[in-house]
């Protein structure tokens, strides 16, 4: 509940309302107001993986809350992993860490996962 | 949703395995910390964003993603694509003498117009370099294109490269978009038509 009160902070007439980066290397993903608040649950891979997983066991937790990006080139830097199961995943773009959320690519939009993301115009 | 942004470039990737394309690509990835999932799946592209002259350009870079081992690459790839960067290494001569035929592939699969640029990569690597500088350059001017030596690893002219094959194409993109709409009484210069935007839209259903 809490993780949830900081989110609507972030949220502005439905929109983010602030630039969006890597939480590790600061690049520029996505301007601020181009995202529009998504509730989704979603399973997606966790950033760190266990070295001694099976190939079918992935780490991976739900997640709810994330910025919906309805045409990719929206984003100012971003990247897509291969394709998985009909999901492309997002990554930073300079320094490749991810998955920061993922594009489904029947509906070809892309959701940024708010947990991943830090939030701030520098 | 209003578009931001003037041009949409697709950028393509091009040479032999192992010459630092996906580095290249991927500038900072020597020292990323690859989590293995992503690096055990793999980064398909890339959308980067730059300005020239104030316009805001929308870069969608791809690698071939090892399609080059099998020695074609299919016109699928090619589709759609406004710049290559034919790129070698310096210290891999074979690497170098394969450009004339990855530019032999180039013609027989991509649109005429492409916009070309040759990169000789791994320059940081002098001890090991066996080719030299004027041999790219000359190679270059051969085919009439840019030429640039890089370090992806040193992060030495890659987003100089990036920025001159972008803006090659911008001029060329803007000279086509003149000569179709001469600016006199009555005509009106069109922005980048949606056919455009449409053309990459659906590109993304095949991937």
């Amino acid at each position: 509940m809490t993780e949830e009160a900081d989110f609507s902070a972030l949220i502005a007439e439905g929109k983010n309302n602030t630039n969006v980066r890597c939480q590790y290397c600061n690049s520029l993903m996505l301007k601020a107001h181009e995202g529009v608040y998504s509730k989704e649950e979603v399973e997606v891979p966790l950033m760190m993986q266990k070295q001694d997983r099976t190939a079918d066991s992935l780490n991976t937790e739900p997640l709810q809350d994330f910025w919906l990006v309805k045409d990719m080139m929206t984003f100012e830097n971003i990247g897509f992993s291969n394709t998985v199961d009909g999901r492309k995943f997002l990554v930073c773009a300079d320094c490749e860490r991810g998955p920061v959320g993922y594009h489904d690519l029947a509906t070809r939009h892309c959701y940024l996962a708010l947990k991943r993301v830090v939030h701030k115009e520098a | 949703m209003a578009k931001t942004y003037d041009y949409l470039f697709k950028l393509l990737l091009i040479g032999d395995s192992g010459v630092g394309k996906t580095c290249i690509l991927f500038r900072f990835s020597e020292d990323a910390f690859n989590t293995t999932f992503i690096s055990t799946i793999g980064i398909d592209f890339k959308i980067r964003t730059i300005e020239l002259d104030n316009k805001k350009i929308k870069l969608q870079i791809w690698d071939t993603a090892g399609q080059e081992r099998f020695r074609t690459i299919t016109t699928a790839y090619y589709r759609g694509a406004m710049g290559i960067m034919l790129v070698y290494d310096i210290t891999q001569e074979k690497s170098f003498e394969n450009i004339k035929n990855w530019i032999r592939n180039i013609e027989e699969n991509a649109s005429a117009d492409v916009e070309k640029m040759l990169l000789g990569n791994k320059c940081e690597l002098h001890d090991k370099r066996q080719v030299s500088k004027e041999r790219g350059e000359q190679l270059a001017i051969e085919y009439g294109i840019k030429f640039m030596e890089t370090s992806a690893k040193a992060s030495i002219n890659v987003e100089e490269a990036f920025l001159t094959l972008a803006s090659d194409i911008k001029a060329k993109t803007e000279k086509r978009m003149e000569a179709n709409n001469p600016p006199k009484g009555g005509h009106q210069l069109k922005p980048m038509d949606s056919r455009t935007k449409d053309s990459w839209l659906s590109r993304c259903s095949m991937l």
